[in-house]
């Protein structure tokens, strides 16, 4: 009887009796038993397949990434439950979450006003030092360096979560991974299904968005199309007004090989000038941008320990910018009354439209040699196109190839050790062959407590601005000398060497009852800093007359001026209280340092000394959720188009309800940010923040 | 109804027991020995590892006076000639659906059969416990739940994922979960879009997932989405068989062929001493523990190897 002890045959005797009425039933109404009996066999019929049956291998060797704790560098994930606690409207905002960096709403108005986000300063109005990937394909614009975050054709709710290394990233992701990399992955097709809407009012703020979601034999598919009006800053011409679609779908073309195919689209006018910056030639304007890309991705499971992925993506953005001067004949009439005179037209036009493409294949096999050594390796090969004829002074297109070659090994001599070592080779257009290698070493003691040390290289490319432009403004007279008036902005002399970062740290990963800590110690040196020096040596073309020397215009040159060190410690810490209450904190001091004498820009000052996030979210029950966030930045000078900011002090909350039906589910929230309406400048004097708030609806069906 | 029938577990054993009784009351007719025929569907190398293990067995227990036949279902249309074995073993559904049909006389003995899918022919049969047995392939609860907490010491919610035919054994899975100190979370899956949504559900509020068979369920085209978007939810899969585990479960109990072939040895050998009086159907006795270290590395687990994870579960399913 010693059977009887296990559960399931009590539950098997159990049904097996119970089931005799069903029996009797079956006999009363006169069915054929051998009616009855397929009927079960075709619908719900476990047979031995279903145990000693191949399962098609789900988690394979390239699906499984590292765990933090083994991880090369200091990694912030992100979730969808954080973004959603967060309450934010735009992306970068979520980043303000992350120990290090430095987040400026709506900085620049040169070219497009977007977010700016930094890790451990030089803070430009681009976010030119890090690498952002959008489910593997790189935004990274090479313009002006950076990511235009309003112009991705992405709606946050389709994002499952951020990942963030902190720290340079090189070996796995190639030049610009230089003070770290955002990777930002959007929901698996496959977890989604049906149809949602989403809404958002408030303050200068309107979205709807539908999303829809569904399966098609072995085919997933996920569609969100929508409308985003973002009235800016109040005192700014900033607003935006994007349409945007983005489409999704994972075909599972048999066991061992899988299709992923990506399509986007984001188009709008965008306000851009600033009339306190330029009241003379770029004045508020509204510009028109049209992006839009495709990516195809072929998974291949080669076998149990193998894996193989190829990928190609092509991109197109555009932007069309238009602008016309103010009269600039009383102007020009001040230096010369003559040439004034002869002047062709009063106002100067300026027809701006820069169109960027990308095309990038790329493959990758990920291997496990034996248990203890898991590799990575691959190539791509990458073209850019850019035609901007007014920045680089051509009406040719340039092209600027990239090829790189990857490796990552990962090797664990110890359960308790594992050491990653990795390098990628890169040959690009602007500045040749360089190699980015990279090692750390992870100790971990127990499976609670983890300790890591490690050496980076980095390279960041220069981009255009850096590089190649060449931006000027010609007013044209009827005279024979000079038949034109120039102003010069940046006379680039070309062939700046990559900027190169060595990072060091020591990082400590450790979970302690329901605090989990992530701390790190670093040292970043910056060698070959890129910055614009003037130039006194342009000569303008004969029968000209540059303005430079009368208007109050340097003419720049993208140069390598220097070194830079960017010192100092960061922790962020999640500690659930209860399964209720959670809370998040971040905190990072940056001490920034030149190394050398002869620096033009104040580098010191482009970091916020402290910066400091928390978050508290609280769930009331199984209807009701809040959150709390707090920031802070202490001051800081920010470089390009910034200026020096104070200290920053600024509270979000957030109120939700859960509500559900039986046809649908839902969630109505609002949000107040800088809920004590302090109004503070961010990243640039021209940016005043105020209270704004909004309400969220969600409907699910 | 089935619920409160099934809280009374003093009911349960008087109905266990009755039917156990009227086993015993079939008329047996008495025939000479003529071994044991093995029935099989196809000559997969699943059923030949079987049928070499079992005889293998025989051998080593020195029952070499027993004699084994093997019937190939498609070969041998008239399975008949296997009525006059004193023990039919058949190997997989098919088989045993087939031998079900054999005259009631003849005991059969079901290998390779899930323990749901067993009930079902029980019940069409018509057949009686005594003569109409299994080993089934599912291992008890009891054991899976002692694989949980040696791995995962410290978990509190269980996921469970429960369909049409697992359902049944909510109440007692919960109940068991006391015993573990595992708080049993359930979500019930009625249809195929379900799946998803209810799996988010649960991988929110849980620490782990232990997958229970149920056609609807688990199947080789839901295994992927499922162990999917529990890693990347960063919850371990408990699964239920070596293929799931190998497809990306942090770890499970499997009985391996050997173990199975030794098991329905000695109920070969028993039964010979009483023709006709098969014990009663009985999970796995002998097991294995799998763990996918890959998986465990990737979701930041120090596992010990199996052979230390199978001693402790052994101590613990003692103490329990």
């Amino acid at each position: 009887m010693i059977n009887f002890k296990y559960p399931v045959l009590l539950v098997m005797l159990f049904i097996m009796n119970s089931q005799q009425a069903i029996a009797e039933e079956a006999i009363a109404v006169e069915s054929d038993e051998k009616d009855v009996w397929p009927q079960v066999l075709a619908s719900q019929y476990l047979t031995e397949d279903d145990y000693l049956g191949d399962v098609p291998k789900a988690l394979t060797v390239s699906r499984l990434s590292q765990s933090l704790a083994d991880a090369a560098s200091a990694i912030t994930v992100i979730d969808r439950e954080t973004i959603r606690a967060s309450g934010i409207l735009d992306l970068p905002e979520i980043f303000r979450l992350v120990p290090g960096f430095y987040v400026g709403t709506n900085a620049g108005y040169v070219y497009n006003t977007n977010h700016t986000v930094s890790y451990h300063g030089m803070t430009t109005a681009y976010s030119g030092s890090m690498q952002v990937l959008l489910n593997g394909r790189s935004v990274y614009s090479p313009l002006f360096g950076g990511v235009n975050w309003s112009e991705l054709p992405l709606a946050i709710a389709d994002i499952e979560r951020i990942e963030i290394t902190r720290g340079p990233n090189a070996a796995s992701y190639g030049a610009n991974s230089f003070f770290g990399v955002i990777n930002i992955i959007t929901q698996n097709p496959s977890d989604l299904a049906g149809s949602n809407i989403f809404v958002t009012h408030g303050n200068g703020r309107n979205e709807v968005f539908y999303r829809n979601a569904g399966k098609l034999n072995d085919l997933t598919y996920r569609f969100t199309t929508g409308y985003r009006e973002d009235d800016g800053l109040d005192n700014r011409n900033d607003f935006k007004r994007t349409r945007l679609l983005s489409a999704q779908a994972d075909y599972q073309v048999n066991e061992k090989n899988g299709l992923e195919l990506e399509l986007g689209l984001a188009e709008g006018a965008r306000g851009e000038g600033n009339i306190n910056e330029d009241p003379i030639i770029f004045l508020p304007r509204t510009k028109q941008i049209n992006n839009h890309y495709a990516l195809v991705r072929w998974r291949h499971n080669v076998s149990d320990t193998s894996d193989f992925s190829l990928q190609a993506y092509y991109s197109y953005d555009r932007s069309d910018d238009e602008t016309t001067s103010i009269n600039l004949r009383p102007l020009i009439a001040t230096l010369n009354p003559v040439i004034a005179a002869a002047m062709v037209s009063d106002n100067l036009y300026v027809k701006n439209e820069v169109i960027q493409k990308r095309t990038d294949i790329e493959a990758q096999h990920t291997f496990a040699v034996n248990d203890n050594i898991r590799a990575v390796w691959g190539g791509s090969i990458r073209q850019d196109t850019m035609y901007a004829p007014y920045y680089l002074g051509t009406r040719k297109t340039d092209y600027f190839d990239l090829q790189r070659l990857f490796g990552h090994v990962e090797w664990r001599p110890f359960e308790k050790l594992t050491l990653n070592t990795g390098a990628m080779v890169e040959h690009n257009d602007f500045t040749g062959t360089d190699i980015s290698p990279r090692a750390s070493i992870n100790f971990k003691p127990n499976q609670n407590h983890a300790f890591r040390l490690g050496i980076s290289s980095a390279l960041r490319t220069p981009n255009y601005l850096e590089e190649k432009f060449q931006d000027r403004l010609v007013i044209l007279t009827t005279l024979a000398n000079p038949n034109a008036l120039i102003l010069q902005f940046r006379a680039n002399k070309g062939n700046v060497k990559p900027e190169q970062i060595i990072s060091r740290e020591l990082g400590y990963m450790g979970k302690i009852g329901h605090l989990q800590l992530d701390v790190r110690l670093f040292s970043d040196i910056i060698d070959d800093v890129i910055r614009f020096n003037q130039r006194t040596d342009f000569t303008a073309p004969t029968n000209t007359l540059l303005l430079n020397p009368f208007v109050d215009v340097d003419i720049n040159s993208g140069m390598n001026d220097g070194s830079a060190a960017a010192e100092g410690f960061e922790w962020q810490a999640a500690w659930q209280f209860t399964n209720k209450t959670k809370l998040l904190l971040n905190h990072a001091y940056v001490h920034i340092r030149e190394t050398q004498e002869d620096l033009k820009r104040n580098y010191v000052k482009s970091m916020p000394r402290n910066t400091f996030s928390a978050l508290i979210t609280h769930k009331f029950n199984k209807k009701w959720d809040a959150s709390f966030a707090y920031y802070q930045t202490s001051e800081a000078t920010l470089l390009g188009d910034g200026d020096p900011v104070d200290l920053i002090r600024k509270c979000d909350l957030r109120l939700a309800r859960k509500f559900s039906s039986n046809n649908w589910n839902g969630e109505v929230s609002a949000v107040v940010e800088n809920l004590f309406n302090d109004h503070y400048q961010e990243f640039a004097d021209y940016n005043i923040l105020k209270r704004r708030a909004h309400i969220n609806l969600r409907l699910d069906f | 109804m089935l619920k409160n029938k099934y809280k009374n577990k003093l009911a349960v054993n008087v109905l266990a027991f009755i039917a156990l009784m009227t086993g015993f009351f079939v008329p047996i007719l008495a025939h000479a020995y003529t071994g044991i025929t093995i029935v099989i569907s196809t000559p997969s190398s699943v059923n030949t590892e079987f049928i070499d293990n079992f005889k293998e067995e025989l051998i080593s227990g020195k029952n070499t006076n027993l004699h084994v036949k093997v019937i190939e279902l498609q070969v041998a249309e008239k399975l008949v000639v296997a009525e006059n074995s004193e023990l039919v073993i058949a190997l997989g559904v098919k088989a045993l659906e087939a031998a079900s049909k054999l005259k009631h006389s003849t005991p059969v003995l079901g290998v390779f059969t899930p323990l749901p899918t067993y009930n079902t022919l029980l019940l069409s049969s018509r057949r009686v416990l005594g003569n109409f047995s299994a080993i089934v392939l599912d291992q008890p609860y009891r054991r899976r739940m002692s694989l949980i907490k040696t791995v995962m010491p410290n978990v509190k919610n269980l996921g469970i994922l429960l369909g049409p035919t697992s359902s049944q054994d909510s109440e007692f899975l919960k109940d068991l979960g006391e015993k573990y100190t595992l708080n049993i979370l359930q979500e019930n899956v009625n249809q195929e879009s379900d799946l998803i949504p209810k799996l988010h559900k649960l991988l929110d509020s849980t620490d782990a997932l232990m997958a229970i068979p149920d056609p609807l369920v688990y199947s080789r085209e839901t295994a992927q989405p499922i162990l999917l978007t529990s890693y990347r939810h960063q919850k371990p899969v408990f699964g239920y068989s070596q293929s799931y585990v190998r497809s990306g479960a942090l770890a499970g109990v499997y009985s391996s062929t050997k173990q199975l072939a030794q098991q329905a040895a000695e109920i070969a050998v028993k039964s010979q001493q009483a023709p006709g009086f098969l014990p009663p159907p009985q999970t796995p006795k002998y097991f294995s523990v799998m763990i996918n270290y890959q998986v465990a590395r990737s979701l930041n687990f120090q596992l010990e190897d199996e052979d230390t994870i199978y001693k402790k579960m052994l101590v613990l399913e003692d103490v329990q």
